[in-house]
Parts: structure tokens; C-alpha cells; sequence
């Protein structure tokens, strides 16, 4: 084995005060006032439902996309159309545009006086600050994750198989569910978990469609913020610590489980 | 195994047979009312709204800056009532057919809260009143009039102080110009400049006076409260949003209203450190020499455009070039 002390070392140098200190300071600062603060501040039902909401939410999108992303890959990597590059270009904007101008424009789209919205609302449809309105900004947020990490393998892949699958009489959805799909495990995971921690921590976008109603939409960053605001630091890093250590699990079990696979 | 933790953790309180629907109360409100709302008044009036129909109820909530909150309930977000930090943000929403003080008692106001101004501790620059921030050499935090509600308070008990305190309206001027003068940091909201000021800048800071006793109650207050000789109370009013209070929930959120001017919510408003609009609740607070409303300077729209907008934006602003 080369020795590694030394560029490890280096790494971890520079890691300490970009990424490591801050991370321990969530877990200093919730721990402040005691385990018994700690497990109040987290018990409380505002607390708990902020957290389950993030996770529904979080759950929902992955799915959704993950369905959304890799058909969306599939039809730009397979085909050629007239427009397919603007329409590459389009589906990546999400990650280029600040979150608060999503929710801007969702609302200005979805909501009681919007554009669309102005149409539903007297059929009692709202889905802008409810539920549905988080979701669909968290949708859109994080749609470009599973593409780019679906679309590369899709692009590097050989016609051949497919070809050779297609002669012997399947169907695209044959095709794609018995010759690609077992060779996008790997891209299929790592999308997910982007899509799903972004998701998780999702703030700008969701404080503007959410209407940041405690109870109701507030996610569990809303509820960090909303604690911040209130000075209450300790109640807002106990539950920036909950999450840190879900998502570390989540990762951590991820990439055991497609270390295995592989 | 670990994954399928986590998401029954999540549906958890959805799954059938957890809880039953109940009927709810959506509130939004400026941001300094969010601790007393959530912890004490919600639990009061859900406790009694229970002991007289039985009936349990959930309260939903929303906190954020009162300019914020106005612009959320025109963008369409399903507040039933609101409590505004100015009676201007309150009108703008009035004007609009957006909310109502129909059948509100006091015209909607619901407590009321002094300008101050906070110090460091001992208060070693000798700050007694607005005349000192104008005519000593101190460094002032201060909230933007031009996004905070509170901010705007505070210029107009600036302003007007000195005309209560035996200035002409050319004095009273001249110490806004002053005190603008020593500001050298305009945060976003009462709350931003508070911190701005904890975290060590600047000599003295023109705030709520609620905020800072919630702050000394609970024994965490660092520096001194000094009372002006003169000031203005900054009053809070609750607004109806008809639109999004059905027929059958009317009653509900009526009562509601009509519950925050009860003995007992005023009692805790009071706790939390607002000024009661019932003075029988407010013998604990300090009573302040010459105080003064929003209605002594000619209601709102007269402020706004007289002082606010005419002094303070045209003339200070200009003259300091900020």
C-alpha cells in the first residue's frame, strides 16, 4: 500500500476549518444545554413534525424524479429531435437559478392569484403553501440530479446490446428494463441520494411556496430558521444535528450497500 | 432496514387510525409576537375553546416580518387572522378588501410596546434620552425604516419626541438628522440590528421595549433599558381575512379574535412584556413621562407621508447622502 499519511494528512488539514469544524460546531452547539434540553428541544411536536415533513417530502421527491430524471435521460441520451439540445440545456437550468426566484415563480404561476392558479383556485384547488406546493418546488429544484447522474452512463453505453435486444423482439421497455436498467444501478443510487439530501435541506425555494405555516408546511430548515430568528440556537442546531446524522446514515448504508453490489 | 426506519418514522403520525381531524386556527404574525403566540396564548385558547364546546382545536402558525406577512396574504398564503406591527400594513390590506377590523374591539389594536433605547452595560456613554443620541458623539444600531416596521416606530419617536418635549418642528428635525448622523449600520429588521448590536457593534441600539424585557425576565439581558423622557408606544393590530375563513369556521376564528382582548391573554401579553391596551394589566411596566401614539401624530397615513417620507427619506437621507 503507497503511504498515505501525507496527502491524507494534507486533506484533512484543509477539510478542518471548510468542513469538519463547522459540521462538530452543530453538534457542540445543540448539545449545549444538556441531553435533557437536547431531547426536549427535539420531542417537541413542532419539532417533530418539521422533521417527518422533511423526510415525506424528501422521499416523494426522490421517487418522483428518480422515475422523471431517468426517463428524462433515456429520451436525451437515445434520441435526436430538433431543439434536444436547448431542451438539455433547460432541464439543467434548475441548479443555476437562485432558489428564492423558483418559489417567486411558482407562486406567481400557482398560487390564488397566479396565472394558473387564478383558474383552480375557485374549484378550491391550492396547492401553492401546502403540501403540495413543497413538493412540487422541491421537484424542480433538484430535477437536474438524477439526470446528470443517469445521462453519462446512458451516453457511454454501447449501441450494441440494445440492438442485439431489439433484433430478438423486445420492446423498448423490455429493453430498458432488462438491458439498461441493471447497468444504471450505480447512477440510479448516487441520483436519489443527491436528490434526496438537497431535498432535506432545502430552504429558499420552500420558504417562499410553504408559506412557512408551522404544523402545516414547515420543513425542518424553515424550523431551524424560524428558531435562529427566535434566538433560540439551541432548539435549531438539535434539530440541524438530527439531520446531519440522518443523512450521514442514509449515506453511509447507501454506499455500503452498492460497494456490495459491485 | 435502516431506510425502512426512517420512513415509517416519517409517515408515522399519517398512517390510519393515528389522529383524528380536527378543526384548525391559522394565524400570521410579525415576528417579535411568535414566542408569547405559540407558547401561551395558543395553549390558553385551545384549553378553552375545549372546556366550552369540547371540541379540540389546532393552532397553525406563521412568523416572519410584518412588511413580509402583508405581502404573503396579497400573494394568496390562507391566513385567517394576522397581527400586523403598524396600522399602515394593516390599512394597506384593508384598502385592498384583503382583511377587516369588523367587530374588533380597540380598532383592532391588541398591545402596545414603548421605543427604547438599550445601552452597554452600565451605561458608560451616560444615554438618557433621544436628545443625547443626537448630541453626543455615539455609535447607533439601527433598524432600516425602508423594510422593518419597527424601524419606522422608532423614526417617528425620534422625530417627535423633541415636539413632545417642547421642540418646533424645525428642532424636531434637526435631532433626527443628528441621531441619523451616528447610525453606522441599518439591519433589516428590529431583530438583525438586535443582534448586530449583542454581537458588539455600536454604543447604543433604538428597539422594542418588549423585547428586551422578555430578554431581562428571562435573566439573559446584556445592558441597560433606558427609558427616552418622551416616546412613541408602537401598537400591534389583529386583522380578519375573510376570504379564507369558511361560513362553519367563522365562529371559531371570531372567537379567537375576541379571545386576545380577554383578561387572560392580556394578562399573558402583559408576561411576555407587551404593554396591555387594558391598563389594569400594566401597573408592572415603567411609566414612561410623555408618552405619545400613532393617533396624536394624525393616524398613519399622515405620519407616513409627513415624517417618514417628506423629513426622514427627503431631507435626512438626503443631506447625509445615505
Amino acid at each position: 500500500m503507497k503511504d498515505y499519511r501525507i496527502p491524507v494528512g494534507l486533506l484533512l488539514s484543509s477539510l478542518l476549518p471548510l468542513l469538519l469544524m463547522p459540521l462538530m460546531a452543530i453538534f457542540l452547539f445543540a448539545g449545549k444545554g444538556g441531553p435533557t434540553h437536547f431531547l426536549q428541544a427535539l420531542g417537541s411536536p413542532d419539532a417533530q413534525f418539521a422533521l417527518r415533513f422533511s423526510l415525506l417530502i424528501a422521499f416523494a421527491t426522490s421517487l418522483i424524479n428518480a422515475v422523471l430524471g431517468t426517463f428524462a435521460a433515456y429520451v436525451l441520451s437515445k434520441y435526436r429531435f430538433p431543439g434536444r439540445e436547448a431542451l438539455l440545456v433547460v432541464v439543467n437550468l434548475p441548479v443555476a437559478i437562485p432558489t428564492v426566484v423558483v418559489g417567486t415563480s411558482l407562486i406567481l404561476l400557482w398560487g390564488p392569484i397566479g396565472l394558473l392558479g387564478k383558474y383552480l383556485d375557485p374549484m378550491g384547488i391550492r396547492p401553492m403553501f401546502a403540501p403540495a406546493g413543497v413538493l412540487l418546488a422541491h421537484l424542480f429544484v433538484t430535477f437536474p440530479y438524477m439526470l446528470g447522474a443517469v445521462k453519462p452512463v446512458l451516453d457511454e453505453q454501447e449501441g450494441g446490446y440494445e440492438e442485439a435486444a431489439y433484433t430478438m423482439g423486445a420492446s423498448p421497455w423490455q429493453t430498458f428494463r432488462f438491458v439498461l436498467l441493471p447497468t444504471l444501478r450505480g447512477g440510479l443510487l448516487s441520483g436519489t441520494l443527491l436528490t434526496f439530501a438537497h431535498s432535506l435541506g432545502e430552504f429558499g425555494a420552500t420558504v417562499m411556496v410553504s408559506g412557512n405555516l408551522r404544523l402545516r408546511t414547515q420543513t425542518a430548515p424553515l424550523f431551524i430558521f424560524a428558531q435562529f430568528e427566535a434566538g433560540n440556537i439551541e432548539v435549531a442546531n438539535a434539530v440541524a444535528s438530527v439531520l446531519a446524522v440522518i443523512s450521514f446514515l442514509l449515506f453511509f448504508g447507501l454506499l455500503r450497500f452498492a460497494g456490495k453490489e459491485r | 432496514m435502516g431506510l425502512l426506519a426512517v420512513f415509517l418514522y416519517a409517515v408515522w403520525p399519517w398512517l390510519p387510525g393515528q389522529r383524528g381531524t380536527s378543526r384548525t386556527v391559522i394565524v400570521y404574525g410579525f415576528s417579535i409576537l411568535g414566542e408569547v403566540m405559540n407558547s401561551r396564548i395558543f395553549p390558553a385558547f385551545q384549553a378553552e375553546w375545549q372546556k366550552q364546546t369540547g371540541e379540540h382545536i389546532e393552532m397553525v402558525s406563521a412568523f416572519a416580518g410584518s412588511g413580509t406577512v402583508t405581502h404573503q396574504i396579497k400573494m394568496g398564503v390562507p391566513a385567517q387572522l394576522a397581527i400586523l406591527a403598524t396600522g399602515l400594513d394593516a390599512k394597506t390590506l384593508i384598502d385592498e378588501r384583503l382583511a377587516t377590523l369588523e367587530g374588533l374591539p380597540e380598532h383592532g389594536v391588541v398591545n402596545r410596546t414603548p421605543f427604547v433605547i438599550l445601552t452597554r452595560p452600565g451605561n458608560p456613554r451616560g444615554i438618557r434620552d433621544f436628545a443625547d443620541l443626537a448630541e453626543q458623539e455615539v455609535a447607533i444600531v439601527h433598524p432600516d425604516p425602508l423594510t422593518s416596521g419597527g424601524a419606522q416606530w422608532a423614526v417617528l419617536a425620534e422625530y417627535a419626541s423633541a415636539l413632545y418635549t417642547g421642540g418646533s418642528p424645525e428642532q424636531a428635525g434637526q435631532r433626527l438628522e443628528k441621531i441619523w448622523r451616528h447610525v453606522v449600520s441599518q439591519a433589516s429588521s428590529a431583530q438583525s440590528a438586535r443582534t448586530q448590536f449583542n454581537s458588539g457593534l455600536g454604543d447604543a441600539l433604538v428597539t422594542y421595549e418588549q423585547d428586551l424585557l422578555r430578554d431581562a425576565r428571562a435573566g439573559r439581558l446584556e445592558g441597560e433599558i433606558v427609558y427616552p423622557v418622551s416616546t412613541i408606544l408602537s401598537e400591534h393590530t389583529v386583522v380578519v381575512i375573510p376570504r379564507n375563513v369558511s361560513l362553519q369556521d367563522r365562529p371559531l376564528v371570531d372567537a379567537f379574535a375576541q379571545f386576545l382582548w380577554s383578561a387572560r391573554a392580556q394578562e399573558l401579553f402583559a408576561e411576555a412584556g407587551f404593554r396591555s391596551v387594558d391598563e389594569r394589566y400594566n401597573l408592572s411596566f415603567r411609566a414612561i413621562e410623555k408618552p405619545f401614539t400613532i393617533d396624536d401624530l394624525g393616524g398613519w397615513p399622515r405620519a407616513r407621508t409627513e415624517i417618514i417620507e417628506a423629513i426622514w427619506q427627503n431631507k435626512v437621507l438626503a443631506v447625509l447622502g445615505k
